[in-house]
């Protein structure tokens, strides 16, 4: 285990789009990242018995961490994003954590990790740590400090209303009203 | 020079509820992406972007203020949520290039 403590800086930045699919066959839903310049909305393919089709995509980014006084690399290619939990559900974890955290200011997000047809992928204890360092190393945290935590918290994914920080619909020429649940 | 100053000097108009803090440079961006992976704490940034998702990147990288520029309507519940994290939106009629002339023109934001 590295003594180090750990100085974390972004580092990889790659743009590109996070693109949301769904297979009208299973109502399964498969989410990945790609460079590609404008994935195109609608575009449908067939795997197996599923029959794909882009629903929505995203604008945002991945990275990875780098520590600059060892240079220990920690990837998050991983990383779906972050999303901005709006207190849709009482009852549900995150919701709790956040209102038990609020008084002394600490804010939450919750990470997610890709989802490759019915499998979610879940981002490691280990990593949301370094995240959490990261931005927090990142901020005044004398203010305040920012805490990330995983996205099996949320009570019932398909309910949450959660706003996450991606770029939705800056390919258009009018900006979208209102955003489409993801889930 | 702290964003009490900054509202005095270049007229902008505070939507939200947030305590004064100091400021250390700017960040021009329409893109939260672009935010998350290039602001520095304690920097304003300027965007036409009024959806509720700005705060919480605002929030993400501790900007110190969120200049609305174009004279944009803010929704409420994009204030609402500024307000509940303790962070700046100040709005302005003047374009993004307006204001960034007007801003250099103030000299270094730092001592």
């Amino acid at each position: 285990m590295s003594a180090c403590q750990h100085r974390w800086e972004m580092t990889n930045i790659q743009f590109g789009f996070v693109v949301f699919e769904k297979c009208f066959h299973c109502n399964g839903l498969g989410i990945y990242f790609t460079a590609e310049d404008n994935p195109i909305l609608g575009d449908k393919y067939r795997d197996g018995d599923c029959f794909w089709s882009r629903v929505e995509n995203a604008q945002s980014f991945r990275f990875d961490l780098e520590c600059i006084k060892c240079g220990h690399l920690e990837k998050f290619d991983d990383l779906m994003g972050l999303m901005h939990c709006t207190g849709c559900l009482p009852d549900c974890e995150v919701e709790i954590q956040q209102a038990g955290l609020e008084a002394e200011r600490t804010w939450i997000l919750v990470a997610f990790g890709f989802l490759h047809k019915d499998q979610r992928k879940l981002i490691s204890q280990y990593k949301l740590d370094i995240l959490t360092d990261y931005f927090n190393q990142r901020r005044d945290t004398s203010r305040s400090r920012m805490k990330i935590i995983s996205f099996d918290l949320i009570k019932d994914l398909s309910m949450c209303r959660g706003d996450f920080i991606h770029d939705v619909g800056m390919l258009s020429p009018e900006p979208p009203t209102e955003r489409k649940p993801l889930f | 020079m702290t964003t009490k100053d900054l509202i005095e000097k270049l007229g902008l108009k505070p939507l939200s509820k947030f305590e004064h803090r100091d400021i250390n440079g700017v960040f021009v961006s329409d893109m939260l992406s672009d935010v998350m992976a290039g602001a520095k704490s304690g920097n304003i940034w300027l965007t036409v972007q009024t959806h509720k998702s700005i705060v919480p990147a605002a929030n993400l990288v501790d900007v110190s203020a969120i200049i609305v520029t174009g004279g944009k309507d803010v929704p409420q519940e994009t204030i609402d949520i500024a307000s509940k994290y303790n962070i700046a939106i100040l709005s302005t009629n003047l374009p993004t290039f307006e204001l960034v002339g007007k801003l250099y023109g103030l000299g270094p934001l730092t001592k």
